[in-house]
């Protein structure tokens, strides 16, 4: 019987996930010479391949519509045929479960390099010093142990390397940044800044992940408006070009695509000692050794693996013995309407595409009068409109008021850059009603035991999505416009939970290991060579879209791991 | 400082494909020169061009000949050639139906009752197909069929409009996403800019506004 013999085959740090979380910790540890496997479930990212910018409806025979007209039908891609996305709200084989006492839950997971990152909204807002606090505020929810100096510094870091557009504004609910110089303001957005000051609403520029000057070796923004399509140039932030790109360039990034993992696997020391995944090409299991495990699947999907690393060590899932796992469930409060502005009939036509999303954005202005709202926390509104693009369906409502003939050309030229649009986007309280577990009787393609949803809006949540709402009515009204009855998404009065694509908490931080499952810095309470770097590690979910803060809290995180694992500790 | 939008470039100027992503590399590599990325947005869009679909005869894979013509009569009523520009028709919309059709049985079968029901309408009416009538008999029928749909839909009429509105709202798109309703709308975008601007007239006229709405 041969001696035992140190494992050669122990990768030093394996990542699971390429989005936000899992790309930060890839960049991050290989700056600091550690070598890394990064495993993820889609395949990789072929940007000349998959992007469209810069295309043409007409350079395609379906226009748009896809093939069989399938955006006619309510079947064509999620978020139309020229975004980037790879994922949506179903996937094949992948299915998922809402439980009896939940009305509805969406779900949008992609399976590509980079994630949801490839075509996100990337607004960038920091969360606000009182953010880490909600509970001292209104006794509400948990209080963050971290403060904003914590991670201050993991803003700065960034938005320097990602490029965030934004300006110095001094507004205590949006904290100013490292920011590269905003685009001037579109037409309209000119006269929504009108309205919103005249309701003592503050308008000012957007911060979004686009860079106005080179770093890095991109190229500054050319002003397409394209975002979502993916940028060839990577003028923009997505997870796949900014960082997991070049570090593979550095020879210390391993990827392994079309990974799905499904346990993790722990010694008899309670220490991770591996990752058990299929092989997407091949449908067979695989086991990574590794040294330390970052698990970056985002927010519900790091909840499941955990939940499914059920082992002699763990037997309530892997950094689950609070049973905290899965619990805490946020998404972030919805509210969307569009409408008519006649007032912008006859406005000169000019190129408003701009750099991708708007120039102006409204952060929440009522923390200090916060008792007199009659709900908790607050929310920022995001703006639309101007000339965009003419694609499928745009100029349906000029065609039904046509009727036929030469009114519809006379409608489609009035209608044309009218309309615009307000989202809200506001702060939910973690409570005990939403959370996913795994489903008893579901799995998926390859066996793997598939999430149940329990998802329930408080009244906090519904008192604020109708303020959104009378607050939007008003900016119409002062601007001599009407409001559209809301889409389906928001029928109810408020967003279906999830489908912002904001999902956070089950796996959330905290200082008492008996009601959180990870320490400061990501890392596992039980478990010290396992940190998640995602959304799942959120206490709250404030009106700050989360990618900019899983980049900072990650960031903080991996260079706490890269100390740990230069001093021994790890 | 603001280059013109870049739809207007020559056929035969054309990069290859290899020029382009050659270019695409240099123009990365050395980005901090500022210019190049603009150079980079050019040759995609050259690229994108390259690949557009030309124009020519087109033979109708799904929809049989009558049809086909009636579709493209249709198309011409629905979106009339003006001064501003021209027809669903020189939009290319027959094509677009024919085409999406061809490659989804409920379409098809959406398109072959729709058609059948108008030409059995203008047979109640007129004695012959759609086609055969005159622009007066088929702009009057046009005419029952919005009056149908905005008021209370007469018996033996409800499939008609529904129809029509996929025939209208096809047609409708298959203008605005060509280049002659992409020009008559005025969509001035999709180009590639070293500095982003809203022009002074725009924001004079939002200003105008503005202060005639008192705000």
């Amino acid at each position: 019987m041969a001696a035992i013999q140190p494992r050669t085959d122990t990768h030093d740090v394996v990542v699971i996930g390429s989005g936000a979380g899992g790309a930060t910790a890839a960049h991050v540890l290989t700056r600091a010479g550690i070598r890394v496997t990064l495993l993820e479930a889609g395949p990789m990212l072929d940007p000349q391949a998959e992007f469209k910018e810069h295309r043409w409806p007409y350079d395609y025979g379906h226009r748009g519509a896809e093939e069989g007209g399938a955006a006619y039908f309510g079947e064509g891609k999620s978020f139309g045929f020229f975004t980037t996305t790879s994922g949506g709200w179903q996937l094949e084989g992948e299915p998922y479960t809402v439980a009896d006492d939940t009305d509805d839950f969406w779900w949008f997971r992609s399976r590509i390099i980079g994630g949801r990152t490839n075509h996100y909204g990337r607004m960038s807002f920091r969360f606000s010093d009182y953010d880490f606090f909600p509970r001292d505020r209104d006794g509400l929810g948990w209080n963050w142990p971290i403060r904003y100096e914590d991670l201050a510094p993991y803003y700065d870091r960034a938005e320097e390397f990602i490029g965030v557009v934004g300006s110095h504004e001094g507004i205590r609910s949006a904290p100013d940044g490292v920011f590269h110089e905003a685009p001037p303001p579109k037409a309209h957005e000119l006269l929504i800044q009108r309205a919103s000051h005249r309701m003592g609403i503050p308008c000012i520029p957007n911060r979004r992940a686009v860079i106005t000057r080179p770093i890095n070796g991109r190229p500054a923004c050319h002003y397409c408006g394209q975002c979502g399509r993916g940028c060839l140039g990577g003028s923009n932030y997505s997870a796949s070009q900014t960082q997991i790109f070049p570090a593979m360039e550095t020879g210390r990034l391993t990827v392994i695509d079309l990974a799905m993992a499904r346990a993790i696997t722990t010694a008899p020391d309670g220490r991770v000692d591996g990752v058990l995944y299929i092989d997407k090409r091949t449908g067979e299991e695989r086991r990574i050794r590794c040294r330390v495990l970052v698990v970056a699947a985002s927010a519900c999907e790091s909840a499941r693996l955990l939940l499914n690393s059920k082992t002699a060590e763990h037997p309530n899932g892997v950094a689950n013995g609070s049973g905290v796992v899965g619990r805490y469930l946020m998404d972030t409060v919805g509210f969307d309407v569009g409408g008519r502005v006649p007032a912008l009939e006859g406005l000169p036509r000019y190129n408003s595409d701009g750099a991708g999303g708007a120039h102006l954005y409204m952060p929440w202005w009522g923390w200090e009068t916060q008792e007199a709202l009659g709900f908790p926390r607050g929310y920022h509104i995001e703006i639309g409109g101007g000339y965009q693009m003419p694609g499928i369906g745009v100029f349906g409502g000029a065609a039904r008021r046509g009727g036929y003939g030469a009114a519809i050309k006379e409608e489609a030229r009035r209608d044309y850059g009218t309309t615009v649009s307000f989202a809200g986007r506001g702060e939910m309280i973690p409570n005990e009603r939403s959370w996913c577990e795994l489903d008893p009787d579901v799995v998926d393609r390859w066996g793997i035991p598939v999430l149940r949803f329990h998802f329930q809006w408080s009244d906090h949540e519904r008192r604020q999505a109708q303020h959104m709402r009378e607050t939007f009515t008003e900016l119409f009204h002062l601007m001599g416009g009407e409001a559209n009855p809301p889409g389906r998404r928001d029928a109810a009065g408020i967003s279906i939970g999830g489908s912002i694509i904001h999902e956070v908490g089950t796996v959330r931080m905290g200082d008492d290991p008996g009601t959180s499952a990870l320490n400061s810095f990501c890392q596992a309470h039980e478990v010290p060579n396992l940190f998640v770097c995602d959304a799942a590690t959120f206490v709250s979910n404030p009106d700050k879209n989360p990618t900019l803060t899983i980049n900072a809290l990650t960031w903080r995180a991996s260079d706490y791991l890269a100390g740990a694992m230069r001093n021994g500790e790890l | 400082m603001v280059n013109p939008s870049l739809h207007s470039s020559g056929a035969d100027d054309r990069p290859t494909r290899r020029d382009v992503l050659r270019q695409l590399a240099l123009a990365f590599t050395v980005a901090g020169a500022g210019a190049f990325n603009v150079e980079a947005a050019r040759v995609v869009h050259a690229l994108a061009g390259e690949a557009r679909a030309q124009p020519g005869g087109y033979a109708p894979r799904a929809l049989d000949a009558h049809q086909y013509r009636t579709v493209a009569r249709l198309a011409e009523l629905i979106v009339p050639a003006d001064s501003g520009g021209g027809s669903g028709v020189d939009a290319g919309a027959p094509e677009f139906i024919d085409l999406l059709c061809s490659q989804n049985d409920r379409l098809l079968r959406i398109y072959g009752d729709g058609l059948a029901w108008i030409d059995e309408r203008m047979r109640d009416d007129h004695g012959g197909t759609f086609i055969d009538a005159d622009a007066l008999q088929q702009t009057r029928l046009l005419d029952r069929v919005v009056a149908a749909e905005r008021g209370d839909v007469p018996r033996g009429w409800r499939e008609g409009v529904r129809f029509f509105d996929w025939v209208r709202r096809m047609t409708v798109d298959a203008y605005y996403t060509s280049p002659v309703g992409i020009a008559d709308i005025g969509y001035r975008g999709n180009g590639a800019l070293s500095a982003y601007e809203t022009p002074a007239d725009a924001t004079e006229f939002v200003t105008r506004r503005a202060d005639e709405l008192g705000l």
